[in-house]
């Protein structure tokens, strides 16, 4: 048997840009991400990651660009409100504070998009949602409300919830930055799954060893642009740019 | 205190019972449907509307319900003539229930409001980013949070409706109180407390009933186990 190499393109972002109140926060991104990859973005704070996260996601309407997603090409400067929901059921979101539906049970947040976006029936969203509480490791939290667990058990939740719609793309924005960190461990263990088992994954972190670990690319991003991107050990070990390098050292002098 | 003249005037009041029941149902449900309206506008800052709801709920919040019945009483078929429909009687349970829906959609628009607003912007998030559809998110994952927050203010405001029923007798209308002032008047002043003693207990009553029908809705809708902060409500 042949390993297979993908190259096959998930997602191609062209001169994406966004502004803010008349100031340029994305300046003309222009990103590759392939099937399987795990794409890190890294950089200073305020420089436009979790908003080009968002903007992947139609969180935020972009001014210019196009976006490919799997089969789906859109340019930004004409699209409908058909084309938005057809994106965003492409992509899921796992966001810094979790944002699970409060009203619903673990199991039902797991369920909720299978059933009312995708219509399937509850019995299929119930297998699916076993399946993937399971890989989370929260079997034994099906019955209970958000605010009955830790940030980390949420966390897994609201990834469960975002694998459950079988998302041809997955954005985690700083996952684990609003938790203790005794809780940061378990969250990182599932995403590290998440990334083995194939999915294509966008990430906004500060978990640098950790980026550098699962990254099959790492891109640094500087004031709304895209200064550098290669291989985890290309960027962290081998940069030459300059703000690339000062950007790291900055932060394991922060760290240390 | 002659409690047999009390009861022989009872079947009266229950006569004229169910249109004051009408006027009650009618009012909260126009009422709270302009609500959600003003809200809808206020929220999506709607131009030329937006401005307008708040003068609207401004001016209805910081009037007496009183005069705003007389103004619409007497007021609005002037207008109307002015915009060339003319009606010559206005129907004064007409007149009464329209105050009380404009009074209404003021009142219960600032319940809902601040309700819809507690429901943080990441539960929205989190939907659209599933790919939601504006009418299921709301339907889904907003209303259900939103309604046990705004269900004990609203509540509130169907009590107060009661109550200011009370006042549209001023315009003729001959409900429960139009009926007690009837029969006192009729009566040259005699059995006054038994009257109103009576009819306060036929208030007590219906505002105990719908009371225990609000607390219903909120059992039913309330399963979420939250940590008590979101019952409370201006
Ligand atoms: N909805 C918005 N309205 C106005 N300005 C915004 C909005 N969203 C983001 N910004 C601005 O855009 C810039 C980029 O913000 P963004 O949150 O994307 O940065 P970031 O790289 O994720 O930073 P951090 O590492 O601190 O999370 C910031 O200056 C921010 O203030
Ligand atoms: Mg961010």
């Amino acid at each position: 048997m042949f390993m297979e190499v993908s190259t096959h393109k998930m997602l191609l972002l062209k001169n994406l840009q966004i502004s803010f109140n008349d100031e340029q926060v994305l300046k003309g991104i222009n990103l590759t991400v392939n099937k399987g990859d795990v794409v890190t973005l890294i950089g200073p704070s305020g420089t436009g990651k979790t908003t080009l996260l968002r903007c992947i996601n139609y969180l935020e309407k972009p001014d210019d660009g196009e976006i490919t997603l799997g089969d789906v090409h859109l340019d930004y400067k004409s699209i409908r409100k058909k084309d938005i929901l057809k994106i965003r059921r492409k992509t899921a979101m796992v966001f810094q504070q979790y944002n699970l539906f409060k009203h619903k049970t673990v199991i039902e947040n797991v369920m909720e998009a299978q059933m009312v976006v995708q219509k399937k029936s509850k019995k299929a969203a119930y297998e699916k949602s076993m399946e993937e509480l399971e890989k989370v490791g929260l079997i034994d939290k099906i019955n209970a409300y958000p605010s009955q667990l830790s940030g980390g058990q949420q966390q897994r939740v609201s990834i469960a919830r975002a694998l459950a719609v079988e998302p041809e793309v997955i954005l985690f924005d700083e996952p684990t930055s609003a938790l203790d960190p005794e809780l940061v461990g378990e969250v990182l263990k599932v995403i590290e799954a998440v990334a083995k088992s194939g999915i294509t994954i966008v990430l906004v972190t500060h978990e640098m060893s950790f980026a550098q670990n699962i990254s099959t690319k790492v891109v640094f991003m500087d004031k709304g642009k895209i200064v550098e991107e290669g291989t985890p050990t290309e960027i962290f070990n081998q940069s030459s740019n300059e703000r690339t390098r000062e950007f790291l050292n900055q932060f394991y002098t922060r760290k240390n | 205190m002659d409690i047999t003249f009390m009861l022989e005037i009872l079947p009266q009041f229950l006569s004229v019972l169910p249109i004051t029941l009408l006027i009650i149902v009618v009012s909260t449900i126009c009422g709270f449907l302009l609500s959600v309206l003003v809200v809808a506008i206020r929220i999506k800052k709607v131009r030329l509307l937006n401005p307008i709801m708040g003068m609207y709920i401004s001016f209805t919040r910081s009037t007496p319900i009183l005069l705003q019945l007389f103004l619409i009483y007497y007021g609005l078929p002037v207008v109307l003539a002015l915009m060339g429909i003319h009606i010559n009687d206005m129907n004064p349970t007409t007149a009464s229930i329209i105050t009380l829906i404009i009074y209404n959609g003021a009142y219960m628009s600032e319940v809902v409001r601040p309700a819809y607003l507690a429901v943080e912007r990441g539960q929205h998030e989190a939907a659209d980013s599933l790919g939601f559809s504006p009418f299921k998110k709301l339907y889904r994952i907003i209303i259900p949070q939103v309604a046990p927050i705004a269900l004990p203010g609203l509540g509130n405001a169907i009590i107060y409706l009661i109550h200011d029923t009370s006042l549209i007798f001023a315009i003729g209308v001959v409900d429960i109180m139009g009926l007690a002032n009837i029969i006192i008047s009729s009566n040259y002043g005699m059995n006054q407390i038994e009257i109103y003693l009576l009819i306060a207990i036929i208030y007590w009553i219906v505002s105990m009933l719908s009371e225990q029908m609000i607390k219903y809705l909120e059992r039913r809708k309330q399963r979420l186990p939250y940590n008590g902060s979101t019952k409370e409500v201006a």
